[in-house]
């Protein structure tokens, strides 16, 4: 029966082998990581009132890059990429890129003095209700997407964004090189 | 067949009767729970049930029904509103999904491939009584007559007793 | 103080891999001397286990913020209670426990086995040993607790909020871990027997009761898991089908079926391999779940976010099962027993039907567990399987289970009596259907809930009426009456006693899953709402500021139809620093039948107007009530019954059996 008792082993070793390579596909990404679906597709449109100033349609910044960013005043990763913003925002205001600050469930009041102390240059809109937070499949902020000319996003950047990285990806839709 | 015979004939029969008729009963009662329905549902109850549908996408396990955060009371406001301009779960269901992807439903989608976790009770259970039928079958087979035709050896009188004696007291603690 | 502990730590390491050589050489070589000094090391690995959480406890009370794991942890404000709990709060701690108590159970065993062991023992003790080894290699390697900070802040982080919000916290893991590392016993007696060849009855009751004290403990912890689930998190559930609870719950389902099955070999001498193989499924779904919850695999409000840890579990955990299915393997050739089987509507026909339905619930609740795993890996696509699919394909069996329970008792072994079993069936049925028209007549419109409360009514009044009958008849046939009979029946009535608290549970869940209501109402101060045929009114906010929190808590009257007051809930809002979101305390007006449950879940106008969701929730009492029943009618199963001097004594074969049998051969 020796062979048999080899026929078994074999079938309990490759059992094992399955079990094990499975789990191991399992240990090599983070598991609170979402692949958006957004990637590649049509920006949902929204139409949002600034802090200060009149609404903001997105459909009408068609022909601009337009860099989204979702943040709140009591989010404290949102200040890491604060800089980034700014500079982004500096280095391109004039050759076709908007920055946009999209505010999430926050109050206005605290909005407005975050952007009075920080010193935010860019308009910055409202979501009350969380619509377009939605529309745009929100987890959490900070969360920026980048969308092209043609209105398709092409970047979703989960967590604080590098200014080298929102500069380089800028430059390549512009087709400039970078400086 | 006497009278008396025929009385202990129907009372042993009775227990049987009796369950059959509780069993027909129950069967009956579900039957018509099953047939009955229930009423339409109001407005809240709609968001809840799509709500119950969808995965809280910053819970770790919640329904966007159960869940208390903030994004799931927005999803859940906005859930109503799209109920109240007419679409249906589906559609609503399908706003979602371009927006959050598949992972945002609380179930699989039942196309492609994780269609396979729908099958997999079904598959499951019928492995299991297979291999339930096919043991059971092994164990009912009688068992096979000793090839060399000693058995052990047959038991005295007095060991006869003493086995009886030990079953019934055996047979005192459990019904036998 | 972080020198002593990872000295003791290592030291412990030590002294366990001097045991697991000593017993498996000893045992090879036949050298009792040896098993003897590997048997004695287990109390000294205990009090070195006991030492190092001694110590971590008090650097936890000291604030010794040098330490990494406290700075991360505790607090100078977070008070006592929970200072000492944060000990098992997060991974690298609970660790600290894990070892613990597994050195404890290695403690018990060594102590049980100190006169007459079975002839496996020693191979047993070397593989205990052996798992200490795996997780002390752990907590001396990726997972130190003891790590120091060069340089220690001046405060910690103190807990995560979630964890010092309820006293709950300091029962639910304990009980937890003692029911999941408790499987080590029976898994190293399990192999031992198959390394020792021994197929023999032996061990089936060495096993057996070390695993019932281990379900009742498992039973306890769950149960008080989902207690703290409902009574803390505010969503008025109890079980969110979350990986981590899933994977807790297979080995419970795993460890049930043995124990029925186990009493088919007691009795009939059969499903010795197959028991073996329970013990060992078990134990290698406990080690899954534990590479589940601290590996970082699957996203669950459970997990530790440990990922260095995970690789060194997936190898444990394949070490398990190639050795633990190995060897079956390797045994089953010798291991079959030829069996016969008169009828198959016998309580023998029965067990293999709970087998098969236990073990069916296993393996569709891990496939579902693991399935986003499975999909992601093939296709690269991200799922969720949740709560709806669990219940809807889990409900199926659960019924069943349920028709079984209250049906097999009444079989007797090897063959049954038809109009016997019906005759005692005739009560329960009759109870049973009485109660599904007494559901459909109160207007529960669930098919599967209507049924349900049928199904758990038969588990109830079969169980009863079983007990009663062996009262009545133990009480004529022996003297001492009534309790005689109890204490000689003890394994079947304790097993009934599970069965009533199992029909308890199943009520409560049934109860709770398909007739419970809520609403979410936002009301201004003074402003009132009906529910559940109550009025509720908002009455008011109130602040207070802890040491190391903010309360907010919110303060609703009660008040009944008729108008009078009935009393009032409390839900907080609690504020704590490390958390960007606040935490929600719910409040539970609990009642016999039904809880009246309400959670705050935002504030505006500085408490001028909350947002509440209010639940009623029939039965979830009945739930924990029922899960406190089974774990004391599985303790009453385990109690030793009064030893009798007699050879080759102890291994719990029935004192009848024996007598009869020494009887029969002296002739």
């Amino acid at each position: 029966m020796t062979s048999r008792r080899t026929r078994l082993l074999a079938g309990v070793v490759a059992a094992v082998a399955a079990i094990v390579a499975l789990l191991m596909t399992g240990l090599g990404r983070d598991p609170s990581v979402f692949a958006s679906p957004l990637v590649g597709r049509a920006a949902p449109n929204f139409t949002l009132p600034q802090l200060d100033g009149p609404p903001v349609t997105l459909a009408k910044l068609r022909g601009q890059v337009v860099v989204i960013n979702f943040w709140a005043s009591w989010c404290t990763e949102c200040q890491v990429e604060q800089a980034a913003l700014d500079q982004t925002w500096q280095q391109f205001q004039d050759s076709g890129v908007v920055v946009l600050g999209v505010d999430f469930q926050d109050a206005i009041g605290a909005a407005r003095s975050y952007v009075r102390t920080d010193g935010l240059t860019y308009p910055v809109v409202e979501d009350a209700g969380s619509k377009t937070a939605l529309a745009y499949g929100l987890r959490g902020v900070p969360e920026t997407f980048v969308v092209n000319r043609y209105g398709r996003i092409v970047k979703h950047v989960i967590g604080p964004v590098g200014a080298t990285a929102l500069a380089s990806e800028i430059n390549s839709m512009l087709g400039t090189r970078a400086q | 067949m006497n009278a008396a015979g025929t009385l202990r004939g129907a009372r042993a029969s009775l227990p049987g009767l009796l369950v059959v008729a509780a069993l027909a009963a129950g069967l009956a009662t579900l039957a018509i729970v099953a047939v009955s329905g229930h009423p339409p549902p109001s407005q809240a109850q709609r968001v809840q049930q799509i709500a119950a549908g969808l995965h809280c996408p910053i819970c770790k396990d919640l329904s966007v029904a159960d869940s208390p955060a903030p994004l799931a009371q927005q999803m859940r406001q906005e859930i109503a509103q799209e109920i109240r301009a007419g679409e249906s779960a589906a559609q609503i269901r399908a706003g979602f999904v371009a927006a959050y992807g598949d992972s945002v439903l609380m179930s699989p989608p039942r196309q492609g491939v994780t269609a396979a976790v729908y099958y997999l009770p079904v598959l499951v259970l019928a492995a299991g009584l297979i291999t339930a039928f096919l043991l059971l079958r092994r164990w009912l087979r009688p068992p096979q007559p000793d090839p060399l035709g000693a058995g052990p050896p047959p038991l005295s009188a007095s060991q006869r007793r003493a086995v009886a004696r030990a079953v019934a007291q055996l047979g005192e603690e459990e019904p036998e | 103080m972080s020198q002593l502990g990872t000295y003791l730590l290592l030291f412990g390491l030590a002294v366990s891999g001097y045991g697991l050589v000593a017993a498996a050489v000893g045992a090879k070589t036949g050298r009792p001397a040896l098993v003897e000094s590997a048997r004695r090391c287990a109390f000294g690995l205990f009090a070195t286990m006991a030492a190092a959480c001694a110590t971590m406890l008090a650097a936890l009370l000291t604030n010794d913020f040098a330490i990494r794991y406290v700075a991360d942890n505790s607090a100078r404000e977070t008070p006592t209670f929970f200072k000492a709990l944060s000990l098992w709060a997060a991974d690298d701690g609970s660790l600290l426990l894990w070892n613990l108590i597994l050195a404890g159970y290695i403690a018990a065993v060594a102590l049980r086995f100190r006169r007459d062991r079975p002839p496996m023992f020693p191979y047993a003790l070397s593989v205990l040993f052996g798992v200490q080894v795996f997780y002390l290699v752990l907590i001396n390697g990726p997972a130190r607790p003891f790590a120091s900070l060069a340089n220690p802040p001046a405060d910690g982080r103190g807990p995560a909020p979630l964890l010092q919000n309820h006293p709950l916290m300091a029962v639910h893991p304990p009980f937890l871990y003692l029911g999941f590392i408790g499987f080590t016993v029976p898994f190293a007696f399990g192999v031992a027997a198959l390394l020792a060849g021994q197929g023999s009855d032996q061990w089936v009751s060495v096993i057996r009761r070390w695993t019932l004290v281990v379900w009742c403990f498992l039973t306890v912890g769950l149960v008080l898991g989902a207690l703290w689930s409902y009574s803390v998190l505010g969503w008025g559930g109890y079980w969110a089908w979350d990986p981590v609870e899933n994977v807790a719950l297979l080995p419970w389902l795993m460890s049930t079926a043995f124990l029925h099955s186990v009493m088919l070999q007691e009795r009939r001498g059969m499903a010795r391999l197959w028991n073996i193989a329970l013990v060992i499924g078990a134990f290698a779904l406990m080690t899954f779940g534990t590479f589940l919850t601290r590996g970082n695999v699957l996203s669950s409000v459970h997990a530790f976010a440990q990922t260095s840890v995970g690789p060194a579990y997936l190898a444990f955990l394949a070490l398990v099962l190639l050795a633990g299915f190995g060897l079956v393997a390797w045994r089953l050739p010798e291991l079959r027993a030829p069996a016969n089987l008169t009828s198959a509507i016998s309580r023998e026909g029965a067990f293999v039907a709970n087998n098969v339905l236990l073990l069916a619930a296993t393996a569709i609740i891990l496939l579902g567990t693991i399935f986003p795993l499975v999909v992601e890996a093939l296709s690269g696509q991200q799922v969720t399987v949740g709560g709806p699919y669990f219940r809807s394909s889990v409900a199926p069996v659960f019924l069943l289970i349920l028709l079984l329970a209250g049906t097999a008792p009444l079989l007797p072994w090897r063959a049954t009596n038809r109009s016997r079993a019906l005759r005692r069936l005739r009560v329960p049925a009759a109870a049973a259907a009485a109660v599904m028209i007494a559901a459909a007549w109160a207007g529960v419109h669930q098919v599967a809930a209507v049924a349900g409360f049928g199904l758990a009514t038969l588990v109830f009044v079969t169980s009863g009426q079983e007990i009663l009958s062996g009262l009545a008849i133990g009480r004529r046939g022996t003297r001492g009456g009534a309790v005689r009979a109890l204490a000689r029946g003890r394994r079947r009535h304790a097993g009934l006693v599970v069965h009533m608290g199992l029909a308890l549970v199943a009520a409560g869940i049934i109860a709770s899953s398909s007739l419970a209501q809520q609403a979410q109402v936002t009301l201004t101060t003074g402003q009132s709402t009906v529910f559940a045929g109550q009025k509720l009114r908002y009455q008011g906010l109130h602040a207070q500021r802890e040491p190391q929190r903010i309360v907010f808590t919110t303060t609703v009257a009660v008040m009944n139809p008729g108008g009078g007051a009935a009393g009032t809930l409390d839900p907080r809002m609690n504020l704590y620093p490390a958390a960007t979101a606040p935490i929600g305390s719910p409040s539970i007006r609990r009642g016999i039948v039904w809880d009246l449950y309400a959670s705050v879940i935002s504030l505006q106008d500085n408490g001028g107007s909350a947002t509440f969701r209010f639940y009623h929730n029939p039965g979830v009492n009945w739930l924990w009530f029922g899960g406190l029943v089974m774990a004391l009618g599985g303790a009453a199963a385990a109690w030793p019954a009064r030893r009798r001097r007699g050879p080759g004594d102890d291994h719990g074969t029935s004192a009848l059996r024996r007598r009869t049998a020494v009887e029969v051969g002296a002739r």
